[in-house]
């Protein structure tokens, strides 16, 4: 009895946990996190804002030269925000709606050694922003919002001339799987 | 001993996410499959339905499909969507663009998750990005 027991017991210890398997990224059955934002949340957030971004009137008329300033990730959560913003770039690079100024350093030691009379693209507009979060709670349910945040910037004049705002927010007791 | 471990085991199985998802699983499939559903701009005006989840149609209905063009020419379409039903309802949303050929030249393939009060209006704007893309194909869960 003692051994079946303990045999029991073994294959319950083995038997438990979910194995690894992979998942759609843009599919249901991913986790979402109270405390954190997902990586559907920058999908979500950077798909919307790109669609806005595309209506407004800065977009009516040729590629636009678009430099990339500084995104401030001002919640708890450490990511990097290139999650949020090649959600962005990517669509419009590929489809030659903007022209994407590269900001590394050697994108930018080239520009300076062609010198100030070559052909060399200076960026008209600059999109910027910031990820803000709030939580709040009620007994057990938590809720947590995260707010994004981009403004486009016009570097001629230096008026912002878009501007968008999304609020992604998640309630409950526990992480889940879904929607 | 020997009674430890029957109390032992209980708790294991208490623990076990496993067991937990195996029910989940006989749940969904007792339930019918929430099925994506579909409806497609035509190109002389109007809009195409296939439904794949009759639910929806109890709940979510679709209103008018507009088609216009952004200043910079490129397409450009509002589905208004109702909550037709009495309850809460949260729809799931994303859309694709086709070309005049039907091929599929770009897309929205993450769900935008729209809650909708009963009786409440919402519209999905999608703009495409690319100059060939002519018609749009939105993507709709019902959950």
């Amino acid at each position: 009895m003692n051994k079946l027991s303990l045999l029991a017991c073994a294959v319950l210890i083995v038997g438990c946990g979910t194995p690894a398997t992979y998942k759609d990224p843009n599919g249901r059955d991913l986790v979402v996190s109270l405390d954190k934002v997902n990586i559907q949340d920058f999908a979500t957030a950077g798909s919307q804002m790109l669609q806005s971004m595309v209506s407004s009137p800065s977009f009516s008329k040729g590629a636009p030269v678009l430099q990339l300033g500084m995104i401030t990730n001002d919640t708890a959560d450490n990511f990097d925000t290139s999650l949020l913003l090649s959600k962005i770039t990517v669509p419009l690079v590929n489809s030659g709606r903007v022209t994407l100024l590269d900001a590394d350093a050697v994108a930018a030691a080239a520009r300076a050694a062609s010198g100030s009379n070559a052909n060399v693209p200076h960026a008209e507009y600059v999109l910027k922003g910031k990820i803000l979060e709030d939580r709040s709670n009620a007994g057990s349910t938590r809720q947590n919002s995260f707010v994004f945040q981009l403004t486009l910037v016009e570097v001629k004049r230096g008026v912002a001339v878009w501007q968008e705002e999304k609020l992604v927010t998640k309630q409950g007791t526990q992480n889940a799987i879904g929607f | 001993m020997n009674k430890i471990l029957p109390v032992l085991s209980l708790g294991l199985l208490a623990g076990c996410t496993t067991i937990l998802e195996t029910g989940d699983r006989i749940e969904r499939g007792l339930t019918p499959p929430d099925a994506v559903n579909y409806a497609t701009t035509k190109p002389e005006g109007g809009f195409s339905t296939q439904l794949n989840d009759n639910r929806i149609g109890n709940k979510i209905e679709l209103l008018a499909a507009r088609k216009s063009k952004t200043d910079a020419g490129y397409s450009r379409v509002q589905f208004d969507l109702r909550n037709g039903s009495y309850l809460r309802q949260t729809i799931n949303v994303s859309f694709e663009w086709l070309a005049a050929d039907g091929s599929v030249v770009e897309s929205q393939p993450n769900w935008i998750v729209t809650p909708l009060e009963p009786g409440a209006l919402t519209t999905v704007t999608a703009t495409a990005l690319k100059t060939q893309s002519a018609e749009c194909r939105l993507r709709l869960i019902s959950r």
